[in-house]
């Protein structure tokens, strides 16, 4: 079943190295839709990576330090990076291996998408 | 930035006399080729030894290597060279700051914001040292380099850099995190921090991607990073947006040493 917001998580996932998109609810980590491979439980992983993003997000604002862009957890095999639009948080897993740069990038540009996307879903 | 290094590589190489020196050492500094930045900056003011612009370069580098004596020595060569060199008074104000002489920090950072009106950055570290220098002027504590406030100030690079050490509950262990009107907003920032180290943990754990080594996010203002620290601790530095990407990820690495070894002090 495809949603309004597939075909820009598909264009994520087809950036290399790219193991996973979610776009979720950044207050509660509900998965709204996912482009995953087979074997991920998308659910655990938006809610572990909406946390994160909104702790960073709080502690942003607890510092007056502006609205927050985009996050990256860095680990030796992989990278989880997630960028904001309102309610909603846009998330990716990536192999250690994969451009960050290039993929920081597409997920700010798709992140600008996600309000128009969003207003759809609701009409 | 690879590009500029090759370009400005070439320039100096048909023109060994040319100015581009200047440039060229500081897109190595900001690359972290500290020994290159170096050789380059020293051979160009063999050749231009009454080069303002070149000193401060030499200057930078020495405060990259850790040598802050070489560097305020070269920033006093600048201000004889340039009267009134912003550069060379806001780093001047840097290096009393990491050394606890606040009153001096505060003189040259003053005068190098009114050298260069509108920097903000500027305003941000003018702030920062004054909200220190009130603190310890009305708060009765130990000597500055005793305390905990100031553990990263030997490591940050800059005043308008700034690190926090949280215990596994968000609770300040060190350092201190000012915000842009120089409050010690560090005790708000360790709240909406707690957590972080769990939630990392687990999200790598179940992702399968190892320990996680750092968080890096990017604000309007300001990049943060974090890292994990002994005890289930948060490592938290902030730095202008301003700083790149590889030096932050320097400067994280020296302050979690830094964390490190006092943690080991004070269990000893």
């Amino acid at each position: 079943m495809s949603s309004q917001f597939t075909p820009m998580l598909d264009g994520l996932t087809r950036q290399r190295g790219v193991r996973a998109a979610l776009v979720a609810s950044e207050q509660d980590g509900i998965v709204v839709d996912s482009s995953l491979q087979i074997g991920q439980s998308g659910d655990r992983v938006a809610a572990l990576a909406a946390s994160l993003y909104r702790k960073a997000r709080l502690s942003a604002r607890a510092a007056h330090l502006g609205a927050v862009s985009f996050m990256q957890l860095e680990a030796p095999m992989g990278r989880l990076c997630a960028v904001g639009a309102g309610p909603l948080v846009l998330i990716v897993v990536a192999h250690a291996s994969a451009n960050v740069g290039l993929i920081r990038v597409e997920m700010l540009r798709a992140a600008a998408e996600l309000p128009a996307l969003a207003g759809g879903s609701a009409a | 930035m690879v590009d500029d290094v090759s370009r400005l590589s070439d320039v100096l190489a048909r023109d060994p006399a040319s100015l581009v020196f200047v440039p060229l050492g500081e897109a190595l500094r900001r690359q972290g080729q500290l020994d290159i930045a170096l050789r380059v900056a020293v051979r160009g003011l063999e050749r231009h030894p009454h080069l303002a612009d070149g000193h401060d370069l030499l200057a930078r580098i020495a405060v990259d290597r850790g040598e802050l004596q070489r560097a305020f020595d070269e920033w006093d060569m600048v201000l004889r060279l340039a009267d009134g060199h912003a550069g060379a008074l806001r780093g001047m104000g840097f290096i009393c700051f990491q050394q606890g002489r606040l009153d001096e920090a505060e003189q040259y950072l003053s005068a190098a914001a009114e050298a260069s009106p509108g920097d903000e950055g500027l305003m941000q570290a003018l702030a920062n040292v004054r909200a220190v220098t009130v603190s310890d002027a009305t708060a009765p504590v130990e000597p500055s380099s005793h305390d905990e406030r100031f553990l990263f100030v030997g490591v940050l690079g800059d005043v308008d850099q700034t690190a926090l050490l949280l215990d596994r509950d968000g609770l300040v262990l060190g350092g201190a995190y000012l915000d842009h009107e120089g409050n010690d907003v560090a005790q708000e920032v360790g709240a909406e921090l707690s957590g972080v180290t769990d939630a990392a943990r687990r999200a790598t754990r179940h992702l399968e991607l190892g320990d996680w080594s750092s968080i890096v996010f990017e604000t309007e203002v300001a990049v943060v990073a974090m890292a994990p620290s002994p005890d289930d601790g948060l490592l938290v530095l902030a730095t202008s947006r301003a700083t790149p990407l590889g030096l932050v990820r320097r400067l994280l690495d020296r302050c979690a040493e830094r964390a490190a070894r006092w943690l080991g002090e004070r269990a000893a």
